[in-house]
């Protein structure tokens, strides 16, 4: 999301904050841009270089015990001179009494002003998560995401080449369900990627020579969920004799999204080849990877142990002749 | 059916990295590839199977090739075994 409208963030937020909305409402309309917060006690106090008055401001008690500390004249020239500043909203933290000032300069200038019960870290805290997760980055791909023994496996491939179908498959096998066709990823902390489905889409499907269906309807609430993160990427493939495909696994391929790097397996599928078996042994796999068994490795490391003990043997009995 | 012998000149023999390379090769040929090692022959497109014969630096081969592009296949093998895998 690029901008929040401050209406928007007041629905979103007012129970979970305790927002009350102080004055009029006409600052709703502005928008929140950024993620950061700010403290604007050094604009309050008149310092409004480098015044970051794009962020959400807060006023904790401090800027509250400044302002109080200053006459009626003085209050008003300290906030007419930073709300001058195209601000997006003005949240108070904390019970204490404030400055009739604040209200009618607010209103004054259209900023929305709110005061919440909670103490500022708590205030922080919360609206920092909602905000990271308002302005995270985030894509919308073509393809299928189903959490298969709790891995996040994300189905892509051309249309029609049987995505759909196999996560129908893998739901059929008591797998779960995000979101079939279109999948929006979102960049949630470094290296997280969250796949969600969309609101419309819900947990519809189409199925190819069917029509659409409802999964939760069909398979219960078991056979969903709303969001998981991508942990592995299968791209379908058809199979291509002139093409080469992975044999050993020894090295991971990644395709980048939102620079979050997830694991890249190309699957080449043919008729009569059980795509679901070999979804949930990926699946299994990334576990047996992330607890530190890496098959391939494991593998290749005793075989090659192997091999140096025999030609170690061998030189050390040729010309031997005793 | 054409065969030739080889003696593995890389320094450690056939694990996995070199086995998925003569596997790779050998798939893109129609012919049947097979490999033998002592006793034990093998079907060359299965990589387990080229894994399982654990054939070390010196070890000599047999490589069976039959089909009909079965000379440029055993042509290539060859190259391969004596281009130690692309590995040195």
């Amino acid at each position: 999301m690029e901008r929040l409208q401050v209406g928007a963030f007041y629905q979103d937020m007012q129970q979970r904050l305790e927002l009350e909305l102080l004055g009029s409402p006409q600052g709703l309309s502005r928008f929140i841009t950024e993620k950061n917060l700010h403290r604007p006690g050094l604009a309050l106090a008149g310092f409004i270089e480098l015044f970051t008055f794009d962020r959400v401001q807060v006023l904790g008690n401090t800027e509250i015990r400044y302002l109080k500390s200053l006459d009626s004249g003085a209050i008003i020239q300290s906030l007419q001179r930073m709300f001058s500043f195209e601000i997006p909203c003005l949240i108070i933290s904390g019970t204490g009494d404030i400055p009739p000032e604040l209200p009618s300069v607010a209103d004054e200038k259209g900023i929305a002003l709110f005061q919440t019960k909670l103490s500022t870290t708590e205030l922080t805290q919360l609206l920092t998560n909602y905000l990271d997760d308002k302005f995270a980055p985030s894509t919308v791909v073509h393809g299928s995401l189903v959490d298969v023994y709790g891995t996040g496996l994300l189905f892509t491939g051309r249309s029609a080449i049987g995505k759909s179908e196999i996560a129908l498959d893998l739901v059929e096998r008591g797998h779960r369900l995000v979101s079939d066709d279109v999948v929006t990823l979102t960049k949630k902390t470094e290296g997280v990627l969250i796949g969600s489905g969309s609101k419309m889409l819900k947990h519809f499907m189409e199925i190819r020579g069917v029509g659409i269906m409802d999964v939760r309807q069909m398979f219960g609430v078991r056979a969903i969920r709303l969001q998981k993160r991508v942990e592995t990427e299968v791209e379908l493939v058809e199979w291509d004799k002139a093409q080469e495909y992975e044999r050993l696994g020894l090295e991971e391929q990644y395709k980048d999204y939102l620079g979050v790097k997830v694991p890249h397996i190309r699957l080449p599928i043919y008729p009569g080849k059980n795509i679901t078996v070999i979804s949930e042994t990926i699946a299994l796999n990334f576990h047996l990877k992330v607890y530190g068994f890496h098959p391939a490795r494991d593998f290749n490391q005793a075989l090659k142990e192997t091999l140096l003990n025999k030609t170690r043997v061998k030189s050390y009995l040729e010309g031997d002749y005793e | 059916m054409v065969a030739q012998q080889v003696t593995l000149k890389n320094k450690l023999g056939l694990h996995a990295r070199p086995a998925a390379h003569f596997v790779r090769l050998a798939a893109q040929f129609e012919s049947n590839v097979f490999l033998i090692k002592d006793d034990v022959r093998i079907n060359a497109k299965s990589i387990m199977g080229v894994m399982m014969l654990a054939a070390e630096h010196g070890a000599t081969l047999t490589i069976e090739c039959e089909g009909e592009d079965e000379q440029e296949l055993l042509a290539k093998l060859v190259q391969l075994v004596e281009d130690k895998f692309y590995e040195e």
